[in-house]
């Protein structure tokens, strides 16, 4: 709800679109070489931050550009729909549940046999209707067509525009009725926002501010939306699970965890929660690192 | 899906509208008379954009929300290229009744319906939802005497701070001063606003501020209740389409509502609060006296119906005008701006 507490980079929707995706290359890479220094120490000790940061620069310069044409995995669709969301500016949160739609639609469907990417841009058409964030489907189709096909021409209004376009909406009704027409998800985003909130204050201001850990939080959060793993937990699990991990590669502690009786910072928001159960989530978070072409030359 | 088909039986043609169709229909599984609103999709030139945003709004809306005072989304249902919605069967709305000449409404009627509406308003405030088109005729009411809230086609979500809105909601006689100033961050009070003209249609029999135009609307609002200031109302001036109007002293409500007691003007004095910063909340307005004050409201059973209803049950056809209305986008002043 209250998008105005969350860490900057929620607002890039303001900025120009060529910046959102270079940031998005760039915030999706920072975590990658988070990941792979993480695992590297075994996920002890504190990381260097200096050279992470070094690392960031460096792929920057390197960022890929993916052609969708040669796959079609559910990790490579959900970044089409993430560019293409971003390309058309879409709120971050209109981005997220295409991805989930498009995710949850491939559970129910049968293997191929679908065009991944009608479903994909037609996920991101939908999610801007569900959260009023109207995108136009021409907008939809534009973008998606100029990703798809990187160079080519804008459509010309002719029977192949017109299909496409015919396509998407009958792709609609297909995913609501696929789906049953439950296409609210709820978001782990709005859990996030309200632990990171309960976590700020037990940190103290001059404590939290050391580290971005809100908003690295963040980007691992929208970053699972990569994979469909991130259906298989409740949404509140996910979110305490992107914190904690956040708080692991920076190597921060919750303060006065002995007025805890030594129970975990994250069993105060959820008392069931075992350490088994979080760090399996983790390791799936860390899992859709894997997967993206700019971590696979390492 | 061609079993849900057969599940509701049709009974009945309510209507046809633009994006629906309505259906009388009864479902087999309960016995239960519903009330089938048919989409369609993608079959003209208007639907090309895919499923209708509304109805859409409406799935996502009423799934979520379950309130003996909210009309009941029952089931959504898919058959080749439609939408069908199942909501609650309604006999009548409180437009009806208001109009209906016959029908006598007592003080302890109005307040047993607007005790109702406002504990299903409440519930939907309490769930960051803004209705955002209240009005008589979308306050539905069976033949139990059960109010619901219908048409959840311009409901939305509320509470981001940087979420900007448009100001082009509510039916005209019922919108706001803060919307016809053209706030774009508003609240729950746009409704409450709407409660206050509704309480007051129920005293009059007739619509309160029956403005033919935005102008004339902000007019009517001042001429009754006064010309707000900058003292009476903070930021006013600031609005995107504030004018400034010549200075109408305020009627007291008691010379405009002669019949109403003194806790039920506090109400509505609260309800049609020129700063909406100042008007009060659902659960606000439940605290009041009023509500607690005689006479104590009608029981459900025993409030009025029009005769048709009473009567023939099954033949009233009361929903169909509503329901083709809603489906229809109804009067320029509803339809939202993308």
């Amino acid at each position: 709800m209250s998008w105005v507490l969350y860490p900057e980079w929620i607002s890039k929707s303001t900025t120009s679109s060529a910046v959102n995706a270079a940031c998005y290359i760039s915030d999706r890479f920072l975590c990658s070489v988070l990941m792979i220094m993480m695992k590297s120490s075994k996920m002890k000790g504190v990381i260097d931050v200096l050279a992470m940061q070094r690392e960031k620069r460096i792929s920057l310069q390197k960022s890929i550009i993916i052609d969708y044409t040669k796959a079609s995995d559910s990790f490579t669709v959900a970044r089409f729909i993430f560019e293409c969301g971003f390309k058309l500016e879409a709120h971050p949160l209109t981005i997220s549940t295409a991805a989930t739609l498009y995710h949850r639609f491939m559970r129910e469907a049968v293997p191929q046999g679908y065009d991944s990417y009608l479903i994909g841009s037609t996920c991101l058409y939908l999610a801007g209707k569900m959260k009023d964030n109207h995108l136009k489907i021409r907008d939809v189709m534009n973008v998606s067509y100029s990703t798809l096909h990187r160079g080519a021409a804008p459509l010309e209004l002719g029977d192949q525009y017109w299909g496409m376009r015919d396509a998407i909406v009958q792709a609609e009704l297909l995913i609501m009725r696929m789906l049953k027409f439950q296409v609210m998800p709820e978001h782990p985003h709005k859990y996030m926002l309200h632990f990171l909130r309960s976590l700020q204050a037990w940190f103290g201001e001059e404590e939290w501010q050391k580290y971005p850990v809100a908003r690295t939080s963040m980007s691992l959060l929208q970053d699972f939306h990569h994979i469909p793993a991130i259906l298989d937990y409740p949404p509140n699990l996910v979110a305490i699970a992107c914190i904690n991990l956040a708080l692991q590669i920076y190597g921060v502690v919750v303060p006065l965890m002995d007025e805890c009786d030594q129970q975990p910072w994250f069993n105060v928001f959820c008392k069931d929660l075992t350490r088994d159960k979080l760090w399996e989530i983790m390791e799936k978070i860390m899992a859709s690192y894997d997967e993206e072409p700019e971590t696979r030359d390492h | 899906m061609v079993d849900k088909l057969r599940r509701y039986e049709k009974i009945d043609f309510l209507g046809e509208g633009q994006f629906a169709t309505v259906y009388k229909a009864k479902d087999s599984l309960t016995d239960r008379i519903v009330a089938v609103k048919k989409i369609k999709v993608g079959s003209r030139a208007e639907a090309k954009d895919g499923i209708n945003r509304t109805a859409l709004r409406e799935i996502k809306l009423l799934q979520e929300l379950k309130h003996d005072n909210i009309i009941g989304l029952l089931d959504v249902f898919g058959y080749k290229s439609n939408v069908s919605l199942v909501f609650d069967f309604m006999d009548t709305d409180l437009e009806v009744i208001i109009k209906d000449s016959s029908l006598v409404l007592t003080p302890a009627n109005i307040k047993a319906y607007l005790i109702q509406t406002l504990q299903g308003l409440d519930y939907l405030h309490f769930n960051w939802i803004l209705h955002r088109d209240l009005k008589p005729n979308n306050l539905l009411i069976s033949s139990e005497g059960v109010l619901k809230i219908g048409d959840f086609g311009l409901a939305k979500f509320y509470g981001s701070p940087n979420r900007i809105n448009t100001h082009q909601v509510v039916t005209r006689w019922y919108r706001a001063p803060e919307l016809l100033y053209g706030a774009r961050l508003y609240g729950t009070a746009i409704d409450m606003w709407a409660i206050g003209c509704i309480l007051a249609e129920l005293l009059l029999r007739t619509p309160f501020l029956p403005g033919e135009s935005d102008l004339d609307q902000l007019t009517r609002i001042f001429q009754a209740l006064g010309t707000p200031t900058e003292e009476t109302w903070p930021g006013m001036t600031q609005l995107p389409d504030f004018i400034q109007f010549k200075p109408f002293p305020a009627i007291p409500l008691k010379d405009i509502f002669t019949a109403a007691g003194d806790d039920l003007l506090d109400l509505l004095a609260s309800l049609l609060n020129i700063n909406p910063l100042e008007r009060c909340t659902c659960d606000q307005a439940l605290q009041m006296p009023y509500f607690s004050n005689n006479p104590p409201p009608t029981l459900k059973a025993k409030l009025p119906l029009p005769m048709t209803i009473k009567r023939q049950p099954e033949e009233k056809p009361s929903l169909k005008r509503k329901l083709l209305e809603a489906t229809d986008g109804a009067s320029l002043a509803k339809r939202l701006q993308f």
